[in-house]
């Protein structure tokens, strides 16, 4: 008789375990895939670090408060070195600020320095986050549109992370689902460009896929679409 | 959820493999229909916690690499751990040293479970009635200082495990400084009556062997592709050996009553009585009748049948070795653990050395080895002799306070020296401890230690396999746990309360390090080189080579007064003999609470999880005994009970158990899984050295009744899938593994 019951209740019980679980899982994304709002110990300013110096920049409202045109990877300098961005050292913040007097009494300056002083790190809360099982690495991304194809480093990055010259705290723009990852790596992408790095055959072992080569045109090739590019 | 009611039906009624298959596809289907998401996207909820000042090198995602010293075992390697965001996550052999040459074992692999182990100490703990009550550093300092006092030096006992190096320099005179002379070095499996021999055969006490120059390796129970003295180093020899130097492919026979993982790998594997590997080796120089002088005449009595009857292994097979070592030359004779285990084991040992003599061998495979330059800095090697003169004294209420570092004598002591009510005696006891183990819970005070991957030290290995090298131990990572401290900077502290004019000027004990090796660097090899340089380049490779002269190597043949015994009888109350199985990964049980050495398969059963009691065929269908039914194993100390393996690797009047399970503390991947053989040895000891004779145990062995499934890799868990037959088998007690090659 057990015989009868016992598949029953292994399966029973499975999916009450897997589904409990589920449950308590946010939703994956909000309607237009922004991500949840994240409140951070220093509430970073990303538009007045990185927005232009152009006042009729319409991502500054006021004309004497531009921004200050820095390079996402002046911070962010692990990027283009490692599979993961890195949060910029401390270090990096104070390198900086130690000789900008004007704001050295801001709330949020004083704060940062609190931290300085008692050599401790910001608490910063992660934003972007992937399931463990995907392996994004930014490496390949920066070396692949930046450096190759020689686009902005704002442009490159901004494809996954969205326009950071409208943010203050940096919030998920995109859903970061393997859908819409493998949207852009159905794409056919150029893979030089005037003042980047040639690649010529490279580019076929680089993304798996062989550029596609019509005479006189732009050499365009796909980013890889094997499973263990990303799940590995 | 699984209610525990269902597991029981389940367990009650074992599921079958298209059950089990139902079950999995269904689970699987669930899992894609519910789970399906990004189950573990935690963006908004995790810290992501950055430098605050980096280096250059440090790039998070991306590996820096550190050399330093393996401490799970005394043989010495090298080893480079990868550290990434300031965590060690795999270690990896150094190529630069010539001990391990970039190879690792997986003992050592599971160092970083030692360090990252969930049931580490992490605060001074004093005792207090049965249980251990937080205090702080400087009151447990004053507290050593205060049961010190008035204590004369002659009543305190120091027991450690194996030391070298600094520590052992700062450990020596902390001792004379409270004026005690009292140090035990204890190593439960110490090669202690192989050096002995070894001292009057070859006049060292481990010679270099040279594996890889030899043609034939007569090995009598030396495991050394497992667990003898420097495995990493011999199992590289080992694959020279076996490529041969012209074509010629090394021959290895092993001689044992228990197969090892060596004797797995021998081409061919003799079974001998328990004991008898001595007069086996006298009969083998008999039967190469090249002998003379002396040493003919001690072989005289030794002729074939007579050593064939002695020690079970036929006429045609002692010939066949002699044949083959007369055929090929150099080769090698080993005497290793298995031989020394004996009331006359080092007699055993110097007979089987005495083969290295006749068939020309000393000086060829067997070499000198480099002496150690700095004899302070020379290890202070472990034997068992020394565990019983601190049992003794212990027992006798000598010590008034008694130390105890990197050695857990309740759990290893024999169970004949009732270790556990002797310590009770001692007035103070203090254990530095990385764990809870069975002796720091006799303890009443108890210092947590940094692990081996925070801490800062110095070693020379026992056995010197390429020339002079000192090993740096350095931190791989920040420390873990705020409160444990290095064994240096412990005894530092202690030192200075008693000479703090001689010690002011070191702060800590890298302080310490690093001042005595930049003093000596003209000695270590860099005379005119910066400070600076010279220790940044001795971090960085994690090994200083000095050079350094040969030891001198006797080769006269030590044959006079050797003496074997004749057979004894057998005692009916205990008729079989008890080995017990010293495996890689657990060795004395040490490190028992790292779970992947736990779950790694042992090579020979495949058990996991457990300890085993290994049993002929043959004597298993003599006692009615099937696999998996719990026998009691019983000795004139105590008994114990574990699952029966049925294994044609051992003699039919023998029964193994191997080392290292069966903690009662320790931590929770050891406490609870399987027994202690230490605790049914007998105190006997080898009549020449004093060792503990760790094979002279003898026993009973009795079916309870009781069967359990065996857990192990090997075969069909169950048996309801046997019957699928790949190759065509035969059952175990139709193998003769002697005749299988």
């Amino acid at each position: 008789m057990y015989r009868f019951l016992r598949l029953p209740i292994l399966l029973v019980g499975l999916f009450l375990a897997v589904g409990s679980y589920a449950d308590t899982q946010p939703a994956l994304t909000t309607e237009d895939s922004l991500g949840p709002e994240v409140q951070q110990p220093i509430e970073f300013p990303h538009n007045r670090h990185t927005a232009l110096r152009n006042p009729s920049d319409p991502a500054n409202s006021d004309p004497l408060k531009g921004g200050m045109e820095i390079d996402c990877q002046y911070c962010h300098t692990y990027a283009r070195r490692s599979a993961v961005a890195g949060i910029p050292p401390l270090q990096k913040c104070i390198g900086c600020h130690q000789s900008i007097e004007s704001v050295r009494n801001k709330p949020r300056i004083v704060e940062l320095f609190k931290y300085w002083d008692a050599k401790k790190p910001v608490p910063w809360k992660k934003v972007n986050d992937l399931p463990d099982f995907v392996r994004f690495n930014h490496e390949r991304h920066i070396k692949r549109f930046v450096e190759q194809q020689n686009r902005p480093t704002q442009e490159a990055c901004g494809y996954c992370h969205g326009d950071v010259k409208k943010m203050t705290v940096a919030r998920r723009q995109k859903t970061l689902s393997m859908g819409w990852c493998a949207s852009c790596h159905e794409k056919q992408h150029p893979v030089v460009a005037a003042g980047g790095t040639p690649v010529g055959n490279q580019a076929y072992w680089y993304g798996f896929q062989k550029p596609s080569e019509k005479p006189g045109a732009e050499v365009k090739a796909q980013g890889p679409n094997d499973c263990w590019q990303c799940h590995k | 959820m699984i209610d525990s009611g269902s597991i029981k039906q389940l367990a009650g009624h074992p599921i079958d493999r298209r059950d089990f298959l139902k079950v999995l596809g269904w689970s699987g289907a669930a899992v894609a229909l519910s789970g399906c998401g990004n189950t573990s996207v935690e963006d908004g909820k995790e810290t992501v916690v950055s430098y605050v000042e980096a280096n250059d090198y440090m790039i998070p995602g991306v590996g820096v690499y550190y050399n330093s010293t393996c401490a799970q075992c005394d043989a010495g390697c090298s080893i480079n751990g990868r550290v990434r965001e300031g965590r060690v996550l795999k270690l990896e052999g150094n190529p630069d040293s010539g001990i391990n040459k970039g190879k690792m074992c997986g003992l050592g692999q599971a160092g970083v479970q030692d360090h990252y182990n969930p049931d580490r100490v992490r605060e001074p703990l004093l005792r207090n009635g049965a249980k251990g009550e937080t205090i702080t550093w400087e009151k447990a300092y004053a507290l050593i200082a205060e049961k010190l006092n008035g204590v004369k030096g002659e009543e305190i006992a120091f027991l450690s495990g194996g030391v070298s190096g600094h520590l052992k320099v700062l450990l020596g005179n902390y001792l004379d400084s409270i004026g005690s002379k009292n140090h035990f070095v204890y190593e439960a499996l110490s090669p202690a009556g192989v050096r002995a021999a070894n001292l009057k055969s070859y006049g060292v006490a481990l010679p270099r062997y040279r594996l890889d120059k030899a043609k034939v390796v007569l090995s009598f129970g030396a495991d050394f592709l497992g667990s003898w003295i420097s495995p990493m180093h011999f199992s590289q020899q080992y694959a020279q050996f076996r490529k041969g130097a012209d074509g010629q492919r090394g021959v290895l026979i092993q001689v044992e009553s228990k197969m090892s993982l060596t004797g797995a790998n021998a081409d061919r594997w003799l079974v001998v009585k328990p004991g008898t590997e001595g007069v086996l080796a006298l009969g083998i120089i008999h039967a190469l009748g090249t002998a003379s002088g002396e040493i003919a005449e001690l072989v005289k009595a030794y002729d074939r049948v007579t050593v064939s009857k002695a020690t079970g292994v036929s006429v045609s097979q002692i010939d066949k070795i002699a044949a083959l070592l007369k055929l090929r030359s150099p080769s090698l004779v080993l005497a290793g653990s298995a031989v020394e285990g004996y009331a006359h084991g080092a007699q055993n040992a110097i007979a089987i050395n005495l083969l290295n003599h006749v068939l020309g061998n000393v000086g060829k495979t067997i070499e000198a080895p480099v002496a150690v330059p700095f004899p302070q800095l020379a290890p202070s090697v472990g034997n068992t002799a020394s565990l019983k003169a601190l049992n003794d004294g212990l027992a006798a209420g000598r010590y008034k306070v008694m130390f105890s570092y990197a050695t857990n004598p309740v759990f290893t002591a024999p169970g004949a020296f009732k270790f556990k009510d002797s310590m009770a005696k001692a007035g103070f006891k203090v254990a530095f401890a990385h764990y809870l183990d069975e002796t720091a819970l006799q303890a009443d005070l108890v210092l947590p230690l940094d692990s081996a991957l925070e801490d800062w030290g110095t070693q020379i290995p026992e056995y010197l396999a390429d020339g002079m090298q000192l090993n740096i131990q350095q931190p791989l990572m920040e420390k873990l746990h705020a409160n444990t401290r290095s064994m240096g900077d412990i005894l530092l502290a202690l030192v200075k309360q008693r000479r703090v004019e001689d010690y002011k000027g070191f702060e800590d004990y890298y302080a310490y390090l690093r001042s005595s090796l930049l003093q000596n660097k003209g000695a270590l090899g860099a005379g005119g080189s910066d400070d600076d340089n010279f220790w940044n380049e001795a971090l960085t490779k994690g090994i200083l080579k000095i050079a350094s002269s040969a030891a001198m190597l006797s080769d006269r043949a030590a044959a006079s007064g050797l003496q074997l015994p004749k057979a004894e009888e057998v005692d009916a109350k205990f008729p079989m003999h008890f080995i017990p199985g010293v495996t890689a990964s657990m060795r004395d049980g040490r490190h028992a609470n790292q779970p992947w050495l736990q779950e790694s398969p042992d090579p020979l059963t495949t058990i996991v999880w457990d300890s085993w009691v290994e049993i002929h065929p043959k004597k298993a269908f003599e006692l009615g005994i099937a696999e998996g039914d719990i026998v009691e194993v019983t000795s004139k100390t105590g008994s114990i009970k574990a699952q029966a393996y049925l294994f044609s690797g051992i003699h039919p009047e023998a029964v193994s158990v191997p080392l290292g399970r069966g903690h009662e503390a320790l931590g929770r991947y050891a406490k609870g899984f399987g027994v202690n053989p230490f605790g049914i040895l007998d105190a006997v000891y080898d009549k020449e050295t004093g060792e503990l004779a760790m094979h002279e145990t003898r026993v009973s062995i009795k079916k309870t009744g009781a069967r359990v499934l065996i857990v192990k890799d090997e075969g069909a868990a169950g048996g309801l899938q046997m019957g699928r037959k790949i190759a065509v088998s035969k059952t175990t007690d139709q193998v003769d593994l002697s005749e299988e090659v």
